[in-house]
């Protein structure tokens, strides 16, 4: 599961809009949503016309909903299509909020939660002009069961009933546990009650296909629509053209502006190549948005025009470093704090790429992501690290004289500079660290096998949904998740209380509550210190001069700029 | 003539088979296990071995390099019943990772391959055998002391650089073309020459300062032979002692190598694609290395052996036209 977080990343960052704002959910204004020179905002409304440009230098990964899942697709997923609730647009006033998209409103539950009802707005088609129907729907999500097929998010297959032996609506037919009583009322059947059931029904493998659609690999060069934008060109590796689908009806959609008359995402370009043509600003390039810059561009746009196009938003993701509770002396929960106290959490900023990439965090779950609780439960001057506390913690555990660890090392530039950050803070307390480089492919793998791993790990998590914190706690700290291979709980906590309580709050009905009390978990386990929590990814683009309508959606975009509501100023500026 | 072609593609049908024998075993031994790439996120044991049955995965090294290679010539499909894909023939493999057959990924970046290296080809052959040719003729003036000087520049300087440096001037500074991208000809002939223009050059200069040298010395050579002392002395004109008797042994060795630069690139201008975000066969090549996506690199790979190898041939074929010492027994 570390994957998703080197995946969402990876994609987002370099490539597709990168992760984003929002702070507190609750703000939807970026930090720095005004232009400087002309006194232009990013979040203008744009004008009907024209074609949006994306430059990003890795491809999609899977045009087909119910194999793509990441930060960089699911963005792009939205201009095209639809499922029954999806996140809030970015500029809604709860950008984390799930609201109704297909569906008229939210699912009305049993009294037992083990039944969900949704029922289709009217007027709803495919591009080709043929009626989404309830059949329809429940068509696109059984292709989720597809062994070959359904490689994208699990959540469906987690949460809704099914026979073990089902295996998508092309091999084993149609699956009873999705019921449509008429044309626009669809049933879900769920193995146990899931209070947050319209996170998972937003998920991008819940697109409506055409019956019998999408065999073998038909949907990995084609689109059948139900957004606003059908495929107009594509070219893998090189150039994604989309154009409007007529057959989308604003009427019905209250997530989607759909403003320009097209989008053409420019795949493949080098990313020094993306800053510079960003920088210059020439030709279509005004239209043109990207991925975050790179961290050596940003000398470069301390100019007043550079700094006035600048935006800034701060990501989901958590960068932390995991702790293996296994080991000893790591065993000891006050060796555990100690290392929480001793870290020079500025340092590992600078380490990150400074202030304008990272922004510092005390907490496991970030600001942006719903469920976020303020507490700081290692404090110091500067976030430099308290020593004297630190030791005097060691000291206790009868570790004065320090102890050697190994930090496992993903070697790539960034991760040395951080595990060398760290290897510093601690030298300070006595805690010989020692590297452990592991190649950038393997590193995943290795560290989510525990018996390859060893003392620590730096790595991150985004969550699948920011509506609350149910995919950022569990995966990192559920005792019962500990898995041979692809283990995401990474310090191999396994406290009888916080398992409890990840039941409790997993089956709690009322949202609100829930994310209050996540967060009170998330203090309860960060005084476990099993991890610590380093930073969180923040992101800086250089949009074209032309482009406005640049809101963050956490929930959508990974948190990165959400494209249902970007637009041009001028569709005729040349 | 006819016995001499069998014997060579056969030759070369045998090259090929070795090159398939070997790439497949190096990632037949050394790749990530393609089953686990499809599984995804949630991935189960059980899904595993049943995506390994469903591809063949669970056979035997021979049984799957014979499926390989049947599927060379007459297609194969990979899993079963509705969901199996088809990939037709000529079949190299199937990126797992991107769903695609490898043949047509490869396909579809080849004209930008073929656009790049074309044109990077004519520009090195005009520049380098003309300046070859003017440095021999001048040999020992300032003329052939300067464009000696330069090829030892061109020769040096590593094409990324010199990509990166002419981007900046040219397209950043003065603004006289785009940033490249592979616009066909078909759509716009002006945009597809600006486009492209600055990638040829890119490419060129590095062939374009060898060529240069092996002109010069095989033209220094070839006018001190006796032939040409005897031509000039019997009163042949000296355009014709230069165009039959001086021009066709110098350039024998430059075609020979041009063969294999060109069939080479063919294969895909890694750097230069990669630097200009062309999406070429290189390019192609370049992004399957970092995600390891080994059915693609292998595909790659593959097709380059096989330019390689034809180009060989075509080589020793137009030798027998430019050099009449050369002669293929009948």
């Amino acid at each position: 599961m570390n994957r998703r977080f080197a995946l969402t990343v990876a994609l987002s960052a370099a490539t597709a809009l990168g992760l984003s704002a929002c702070s507190g959910g609750s703000s939807n204004t970026p930090t720095n949503a005004t232009g400087g020179q002309s006194g232009t905002s990013f979040t203008a409304t744009p004008t009907k016309g024209g074609t949006v440009q994306v430059l990003q230098n890795t491809d999609f990964s899977y045009l087909d909903p119910a194999r793509g899942f990441d930060g960089g697709v699911n963005n792009f997923y939205r201009l095209i299509y639809r499922t029954l609730t999806t996140s809030a647009p970015g500029n809604a006033k709860d950008p984390n909020a799930i609201v109704p998209d297909l569906a008229t409103s939210l699912g009305k539950p049993s009294a037992d939660g083990l039944t969900w009802t949704y029922t289709l707005k009217k007027g709803l088609k495919f591009d080709d002009g043929s009626a989404i129907t309830a059949a329809t729907v429940k068509f696109g999500i059984e292709r989720s069961w597809d062994p070959q097929i359904g490689i994208g998010s699990p959540y469906a297959k987690q949460v809704i009933d099914a026979p073990k032996s089902y295996q998508g609506p092309y091999k084993s037919g149609e699956l009873s546990t999705i019921e449509t009583p008429d044309e626009s009322t669809i049933v879900f059947h769920l193995k146990k009650p899931f209070p947050e059931f319209d996170a998972v029904v937003a998920q991008v493998n819940m697109v409506p296909f055409p019956q019998g659609s999408g065999a073998g690999d038909e949907f990995i060069n084609k689109v059948v629509a139900s957004g606003p934008y059908k495929l107009a060109t594509f070219t893998p590796g090189s150039i994604v053209k989309l154009e409007r689908n007529p057959n989308w009806d604003q009427s019905t959609d209250d997530v989607r502006t759909a403003m320009p008359d097209g989008w053409q995402f420019n795949i493949g370009i080098d990313p020094a190549t993306i800053d510079e043509r960003l920088l210059a600003g020439q030709g279509s390039d005004v239209d043109a948005i990207s991925g975050t810059i790179q961290a050596s561009t940003l000398p470069r746009l301390q100019t007043p025009q550079l700094k006035g196009r600048t935006l800034t938003m701060p990501g989901i993701c958590t960068t932390y470093m995991g702790l293996n509770t296994t080991k000893k002396p790591l065993d000891d929960v006050r060796v555990r704090q100690a290392i929480n106290l001793a870290i020079d959490k500025t340092a590992v900023q600078n380490a990150t790429g400074g202030t304008q990439l990272a922004t510092l965090t005390s907490t496991i779950v970030p600001t942006t992501v719903a469920g976020h609780k303020d507490f700081d439960l290692y404090p110091s001057t500067g976030n430099t690290g308290d020593v004297a506390a630190a030791k005097k913690l060691l000291a206790d555990a009868g570790q004065a004289n320090g102890f050697s660890m190994e930090l496992d090392q993903r070697t790539l530039p960034v991760a040395q500079k951080q595990s060398e950050a760290v290897q510093e803070s601690l030298k300070k307390i006595g805690i010989t660290v020692n590297l452990n480089p592991i190649d950038a492919s393997k590193y995943y793998e290795t560290i989510g096998t525990p018996t390859q791993q060893h003392d620590a790990a730096i790595t991150g998590w985004c969550p699948d949904w920011s509506s609350s914190a149910a995919t950022f706690i569990p995966p990192l700290f559920d005792g019962r998740n500990i898995l041979p291979k692809g283990n995401s709980n990474l310090s191999q906590l396994d406290d009888p209380a916080v398992n409890k309580r990840i039941d409790e709050i997993g089956a709690m009905t009322d949202i609100d509550a829930a994310n209050t009390a996540w967060g009170d978990l998330d203090e309860q386990i960060m005084k476990l210190a099993p991890v610590v929590p380093l930073n969180v990814a923040q992101y800086v683009y250089l949009p074209g001069s032309n482009v406005t309508g640049l809101f963050a959606s956490p929930g959508a975009a990974a948190g990165g700029i959400d494209y249902v509501l970007v637009g041009l100023r001028d569709p005729n500026k040349k | 003539m006819a016995r001499y072609l069998v014997n060579r593609v056969a030759a070369m049908a045998g090259i090929l088979l070795l090159v398939c024998l070997f790439t497949y075993a190096v990632f037949f031994l050394f790749s990530p296990d393609p089953a686990v790439q499809i599984c995804g996120k949630t991935c189960t044991p059980e899904r595993i071995d049943q995506i390994r049955d469903n591809l063949g995965l669970d056979q035997p090294f021979w049984s799957q390099f014979l499926t390989f290679l049947k599927g060379i010539f007459v297609g194969r499909s990979y899993g079963d019943g509705v969901s199996a894909v088809q990939c037709s023939a000529p079949c190299l493999g199937y990126s797992f990772q991107s769903s695609q057959p490898v043949t047509d990924m490869m396909l579809q970046r080849l004209p930008v391959s073929a656009t790049v290296a074309i044109g990077a080809a004519v520009l090195w052959l005009l520049g380098g055998v003309s300046a070859g040719l003017l440095s021999a003729v001048r040999e020992g003036t300032w003329v052939d002391k300067t464009l000696t000087g330069l090829t030892l520049g061109g020769m040096s300087i590593p094409n990324y650089v010199l990509a990166l440096v002419l981007q900046y001037v040219l397209v950043v500074r003065l603004q006289w073309l785009p940033f490249p991208q592979a616009v066909p000809f078909s759509d716009d002939p002006v945009q597809w020459f600006l486009n492209f223009v600055m990638p040829w050059i890119v490419l060129a200069v590095g062939y374009a300062a060898a060529y240069t040298r092996l002109t010069r010395a095989n033209v220094i050579d070839t006018l001190q032979e006796n032939f040409l002392r005897t031509a000039r002395a019997k009163g042949l004109a000296p355009r014709l002692v230069w165009r039959r008797h001086a021009l066709r042994p110098a350039l024998t060795p430059v075609v020979t190598v041009f063969g294999m630069d060109f069939a080479g690139l063919l294969g895909g201008a890694l750097i230069t694609e990669t630097v200009f975000g062309l999406n070429g066969v290189g390019k192609l090549a370049a992004d399957s290395i970092a995600k390891n996506d080994q059915p693609v690199i292998m595909g790659v790979t593959l097709l380059a052996a096989f330019f390689v190898v034809i180009g060989n041939v075509v080589v020793d074929l137009v030798y027998t036209v430019i050099d009449p010492r050369v002669r293929v027994g009948t």
